[in-house]
């Protein structure tokens, strides 16, 4: 039995939830570590062997010269401590933003090197090198070369037709150049964009939307960043291929759980287009787009898209409730969003399409804006956050 | 409930030692996870420790994930770390509720002290959160709650309508008759 009471108890529990907006940085970077190989546990059979020979060393120095033993020990040490570490597992190329580094951590950028690998599949390497370890930060992929600058606000194009953002927290800078044109196969150009407050950024101008791979690797301690070249390879790899791969796979994989991004930082931004369209590769494609109001700079506001049972909905502010088309829901909330100035078209959509049957606006009220779908059936989704425009997309499942 | 092939892709990359495969899964999955401790916690760094040993004992184990879906998987372990740290930081505190109810009785309010919904849920215990936390906010069915929680699904029948009770009476709601 359910009722209204039962409805206001899992309203509640999303509101509830939905105050966490996004996964915390600082956590994935302590399960980050807590996964990590433990470089010292690695060593101690090395050092537990060392502490032997050497005490060996002195038992027997009574009956041999005393030099020789010298000798022989510091070879055998410094051979055990020589060893070359295992290169690291190779890693499969990702099309996907990623994020690292120690969260706390200073770091002092020395240097940025960047050179074309010929070895399949062929990658152009960037490398970053710091001193005092490598700082938390933000790799982010994007369709365009235009970035914008830290303080300042400019926009910046760099050379290429897409691009990557690399955000460097409690970090500095010194003797690296500010900008670089390697003209490489696939980085074209790396610009710093900010050093402010210790935050320091570079874009990547790319000759094409690539996938990377991000490597962590220490003494010295270096954030590796392969761009891959060959078009052919430039989905992610698996160990182990299966037969089927879905469409669009680079673009992420559907999940049926909740979704949640953006950032609720700035003043609050303007929508301006809802649409919807079926794509043919198997989904329905819902898509938010947003302009920055005069003088801000662009961002994708939070958001949380939450899956439900049922296609009603609570409007907001008035609490009236409203019931879509279809059988299930997506609620989508926007923290830092209104329409109410910017938006000029129909705010209940019905396209019937495969699933998506109906998107209408439930809410624009103190900067958060909230719209609701009906779902023919329950659908996994996948969200892509885009720039120039900013966009929310949301892809929805098709049979 | 079966893998899409590119998520079970992923998980055989985990089950390879590939860390970055398994950063992927905590995207996936860690944001729901986390809102779902935070409820059956409610405390932020509580919910997030039980969100982290959730991950790191998932990496120990991932070898033992078959052809499933990981999200239920990761559930159970999940609502396993939440439940035990709840225990583990209220141990004093779930004794005196226990001395408080064997000598006390049904817990009546008045309308006075009628609660809003999130201090009423605070007065749950953490199993009976867990559990509307998985059903009204995951909206899991109730033999999938009750399969997350690792009991009988009559037991968790039992447990929801005991939770959704005591939440009407602490908040001085009427219950509709069918």
């Amino acid at each position: 039995m359910s009722d209204d009471f039962e409805k206001n108890l899992r309203d509640h529990l999303h509101h509830e939830a939905e105050e966490i907006r996004e996964f915390p940085r600082r956590l994935r970077g302590r399960i980050r570590e807590g996964i990590a190989p433990r470089a010292r546990a690695h060593m101690a059979p090395q050092l537990a062997l060392a502490g032997a020979l050497v005490l060996v060393a002195f038992a027997v120095l009574a009956v041999r010269s005393p030099q020789v033993i010298l000798n022989d020990v510091r070879s055998t040490v410094t051979q055990i401590f020589t060893t070359p570490s295992p290169s690291p597992t190779p890693q499969p190329f990702i099309c996907s933003d990623r994020s690292g580094g120690t969260t706390g951590l200073p770091g002092q950028l020395t240097g940025i090197r960047v050179a074309h690998h010929a070895e399949a599949p062929g990658f152009d390497r960037i490398v970053f090198d710091f001193s005092g370890g490598i700082p938390s930060y933000d790799l982010t992929r994007q369709q365009s070369p235009t970035f914008v600058k830290d303080a300042s606000g400019q926009s910046v194009t760099l050379d290429g037709s897409a691009g990557i953002k690399l955000i460097f927290r409690d970090a500095d800078v010194q003797a690296v150049a500010d900008d670089q044109k390697p003209s490489l196969p696939a980085v074209r150009e790396i610009a710093q964009l900010g050093n402010f407050e210790r935050v320091l950024s570079y874009g990547i101008g790319l000759s094409s939307s690539q996938c990377v791979r991000v490597l962590e690797l220490s003494s010295p301690s270096r954030l590796v960043v392969d761009v891959i070249t060959s078009a052919a390879a430039s989905a992610s790899p698996a160990p182990t291929p299966l037969p089927t791969v879905p469409e669009a796979t680079d673009l992420g994989p559907f999940s049926c759980q909740d979704r949640g991004g953006g950032s609720d930082t700035g003043p609050a931004m303007l929508l301006t287009d809802a649409r919807v369209a079926h794509q043919v590769a198997g989904y329905d494609r819902i898509v938010f787009q947003f302009a920055p109001p005069p003088g801000a700079a662009a961002h994708l506001p939070a958001y949380t898209v939450s899956r439900q049972a049922s296609t009603k909905f609570v409007k907001d502010p008035s609490g009236m409730e409203v019931t879509m088309r279809g059988s299930s829901g997506l609620r989508i909330v926007f923290h830092g969003a209104s329409g109410a100035d910017s938006y000029t078209k129909s705010r209940d959509i019905t396209p019937g399409l495969p699933v998506v049957q109906e998107i209408e606006q439930i809410g624009d009220f103190e900067a958060v804006l909230s719209w609701g779908a009906g779902l023919s059936r329950s659908s996994c989704i996948r969200t892509l956050e885009l720039s120039n425009p900013t966009r929310l997309v949301i892809d929805v499942q098709t049979p | 409930m079966l893998m899409d092939p590119a998520l079970g892709r992923v998980i055989e990359r985990c089950r390879d030692g590939d860390r970055d495969a398994f950063e992927e899964v905590v995207d996936r999955y860690g944001l729901q996870l986390l809102r779902t401790a935070r409820l059956i916690l409610r405390d932020q760094a509580l919910a997030e420790d039980a969100v982290q040993e959730t991950f790191l004992r998932a990496w120990q184990r991932i070898g033992s994930l078959r052809d499933e879906d990981p999200g239920p998987w990761l559930n159970r372990i999940a609502m396993n770390e939440s439940i035990s740290a709840y225990r583990r930081r209220h141990r004093f505190q779930a004794l005196t509720e226990r001395f408080g109810r064997l000598g006390g009785g049904k817990h009546q309010v008045s309308s006075e002290a009628r609660l809003d919904l999130a201090q009423a849920l605070d007065q749950l215990s953490a199993e009976q959160r867990a559990a509307v936390a998985l059903h009204y906010y995951q909206d899991l069915s109730v033999e999938e709650t009750a399969k997350a929680l690792k009991v009988p699904v009559d037991t968790m029948k039992s447990r929801l309508k005991t939770a959704l009770r005591r939440l009407r009476d602490l908040t001085g709601s009427e219950e509709i008759s069918a």
